[in-house]
């Protein structure tokens, strides 16, 4: 009981604070030799379409100064876009959560647990943003990122006729449009081919199970993108609520799912083909009767909307309709 | 324990006032320690940037001063631009919310009372949500989501609207025969903040791909702050806090209850009208640009009033001070830590240290009479 330590005891917690403030700061390299200026000074143009105004997909103006030779991919399709059209060499930031191609696990991580770390961007000195719409990329980094000076695209495709497009958006980004059109045209031959495929065939009521969480059960929102994938792959996709993607048990079994795809089977090996059919209310539907329970491993593939999307189409038409693809 | 309140070395009866000295040693301190933080929080972040080149840039483009040396340019981007705006907006942030926490606990004599008590954050929060969703809620609205003035959007706007209106509603339905006595004022806070809650789950239900945005507002964060959103909560909140620091007397005069104070000539309807008004301007436009940050504005002026004594002539700068060194420090923790919310780092670190210092001191001095 000394009332006199009372105010040292005060600074006692505010130096305390400052050292746990302090003990984790990594001194890391300035990287003093790679950090030019913001306000993207107007090089030479290498080419006569820069500067080049773009309206990408949440409808804003993006200016772009001069050919970007260094990019900042915020979201792991934009990656796979950036790569795909021959630009791999030249991301300086992706996520954490980027894993495709292989290489991009050498670049600096600029998004790390969902969380944009604006001062990593600004010192990636990035003269063009690939960010995400629908606030996977949330607006109030791309506001900040574009106060800050620098050209922002947010790409938010919303079935595959949305990828192709943000693959030629950002081919003419990058002043790549020769191998974005090659690039869009083998992808639409493929998905021709997956559509030629299950063309006439009976379309199952297709239950894909995105996953299951405290009773909550995930899938396909009514209209979104992976509706749509399943509708083209020849299937008819039981939607869930457009918002929040979940549907209901009871809708579930009242909309008699006649094939259930477990996409989340990719992340958790203990949903299987013999857990789901012992899960109680799900004996009764048709799927589970007769044993149209399939187990899918490509679930990465089918809900990243990059280049590889096309993979994953071809992934669910396997699995929908495997007599038609011997 | 009445003898302890009032230790004849450190608290001296209230209306005679602090010493020079004590005055000298917690406001000159606590100018020297904000200094400080503001320097090591803009100094440290997750891109190394090298403290002289720090205090070059800052010389230089807050002074004029001539650089010296050569720093890289995207450095000098990462200080002016990333982190002392973030710094700044945190200092204001939590200067704002201990003084306001101070005014509300002395003003409602309740020792939980915080900035949030009578309704700011319910409405506040509802209002923000509203923002976040009105692409959603109206599509005719999406058109001026974009606007900003003063770089304020739809959801400061009306975070900030939110916040007033609130607390002028429960004022006014607390208000009987020309006078607002503090239970009713706590307990119509109360209720109208869970009418207003209510709401702020209903739209978060259906909230869809707004919810982690919403989440985040709910928690609190400074990762948007920006220059222009100074503009906007600078001059409110130097304005607010100013006026309620001058405004010391009334609230000494008030813990001693409204009969007493009145007895002593005090308007105290007129004095806690005022009061709330100016506490509420306050949380309303910090809440504006940094969401609902929790615990700065509780536990700040008990840590003070445990350390320094209850005379509201030293606790009020000293709210400001030290509200605003705390949320400099925390958040500069909170960007260390992967970017998590403010208020985890505030509550996690604050919190235990609180429970230390009430249990050396043995005595909750809350509002303590002289």
């Amino acid at each position: 009981m000394t009332p006199r330590l009372r105010r040292p005891s005060t600074l006692l917690f505010l130096v305390s604070l400052l050292l746990t403030a302090c003990a984790p700061a990594r001194s890391g390299s300035p990287s003093a030799t790679t950090l030019p200026s913001v306000s993207v000074a107007p090089r030479v143009p290498a080419h006569s379409i820069y500067p080049l105004t773009l309206s990408d997909d949440a409808g804003r103006q993006v200016t772009i100064s001069s050919a970007p030779t260094r990019i900042v991919s915020l979201a792991p399709s934009n990656t796979e876009i950036a790569c795909a059209l021959d630009a791999c060499d030249d991301l300086v930031g992706v996520t954490d959560f980027d894993d495709y191609p292989a290489e991009v696990a050498d670049v600096t991580d600029v998004v790390i647990g969902a969380v944009v770390d604006v001062e990593k961007v600004v010192a990636a000195d990035p003269q063009l943003i690939l960010a995400a719409g629908n606030e996977l990329t949330p607006t109030t980094v791309i506001d900040q990122l574009t106060d800050l000076g620098y050209p922002v695209l947010a790409l938010y495709p919303h079935d595959l006729e949305g990828v192709y497009n943000d693959i030629s958006l950002v081919g003419g980004a990058i002043d790549a449009r020769g191998a974005a059109e090659e690039l869009v045209t083998s992808l639409q031959a493929r998905a021709e081919a997956v559509a030629t495929a299950v063309a006439g065939a009976d379309q199952p009521r297709t239950f894909y199970e995105v996953g299951v969480f405290e009773g909550s059960i995930y899938t396909a929102g009514k209209d979104s993108f992976l509706a749509s994938l399943l509708s083209l792959a020849g299937g008819e996709p039981i939607v869930g609520d457009a918002a929040s993607t979940a549907i209901q048990l009871e809708d579930l079994i009242s909309a008699d799912p006649e094939l259930i795809l477990l996409g989340d089977a990719s992340y958790d090996p203990t949903i299987t083909v013999e857990s789901i059919a012992a899960r109680s209310g799900w004996a009764d539907m048709s799927a589970v009767r007769d044993g149209h329970i399939v187990v899918v491993l490509e679930d990465l593939v089918i809900t990243r909307p990059g280049p590889r999307i096309v993979d994953g189409l071809e992934a669910l038409a396997r699995s929908i309709h495997p007599e038609r693809f011997p | 324990m009445r003898a302890t309140a009032s230790a004849p070395a450190t608290t001296r009866p209230i209306f005679i006032g602090p010493s020079l000295t004590r005055v000298t040693v917690v406001l000159g301190g606590g100018a020297i320690l904000l200094l400080s933080a503001m320097v090591v929080a803009v100094a440290i972040g997750s891109v190394g940037v090298g403290l002289g080149d720090t205090v070059a840039i800052l010389g230089h483009r807050l002074f004029g001063l001539p650089m010296g040396i050569t720093v890289a340019p995207g450095a000098e981007s990462i200080i002016f631009d990333v982190r002392l705006p973030r710094v700044l907006t945190a200092m204001l942030v939590g200067g704002g919310l201990a003084v306001a926490g101070t005014v509300f606990q002395a003003l409602l004599r309740n020792p939980m009372a915080d900035p949030y008590i009578i309704g700011t954050a319910a409405g506040a929060s509802l209002g923000a949500i509203a923002g976040l969703m009105a692409p959603i809620l109206l599509p005719a609205l999406a058109i001026g989501v974009g606007s900003t003035w003063l770089g304020l959007g739809l959801v400061q706007v009306l975070a900030f609207g939110g916040g007033l209106a609130t607390v002028l509603l429960v004022y006014a339905v607390s208000r009987a025969n020309g006078r607002v006595p503090v239970v009713t004022l706590l307990l119509t806070g109360y209720a109208v903040s869970s009418v207003l809650a209510a709401g702020v789950a209903l739209l978060m239900f259906f909230s869809g791909q707004h919810l982690g945005a919403i989440f985040g507002w709910l928690m609190g964060s400074l990762a948007a702050a920006k220059w222009i959103n100074l503009a906007f909560a600078a001059p409110l909140l130097v304005i607010s806090a100013t006026l309620l620091v001058f405004r010391w007397r009334g609230l000494n005069l008030l813990l001693l209850g409204d009969g007493p104070a009145a007895h002593l000539g005090m308007d105290v309807e007129r004095e806690k009208i005022v009061l709330t008004m100016l506490a509420t301007l306050a949380t309303s436009t910090v809440v504006a640009i940094s969401g609902t940050i929790g615990f700065v504005g509780l536990v700040v002026p008990h840590v003070l009033r445990l350390a320094i004594g209850p005379d509201h002539r030293l606790l009020l700068p000293a709210s400001v001070l030290y509200g605003a060194i705390l949320l400099a420090l925390a958040d500069l923790g909170a960007r260390l830590a992967g970017g998590i919310p403010v208020g985890i780092v505030t509550a996690l670190i604050g919190a235990p240290f609180f429970i230390w210092l009430l249990r050396r001191s043995r005595m909750v001095r809350v509002v303590v009479t002289a």
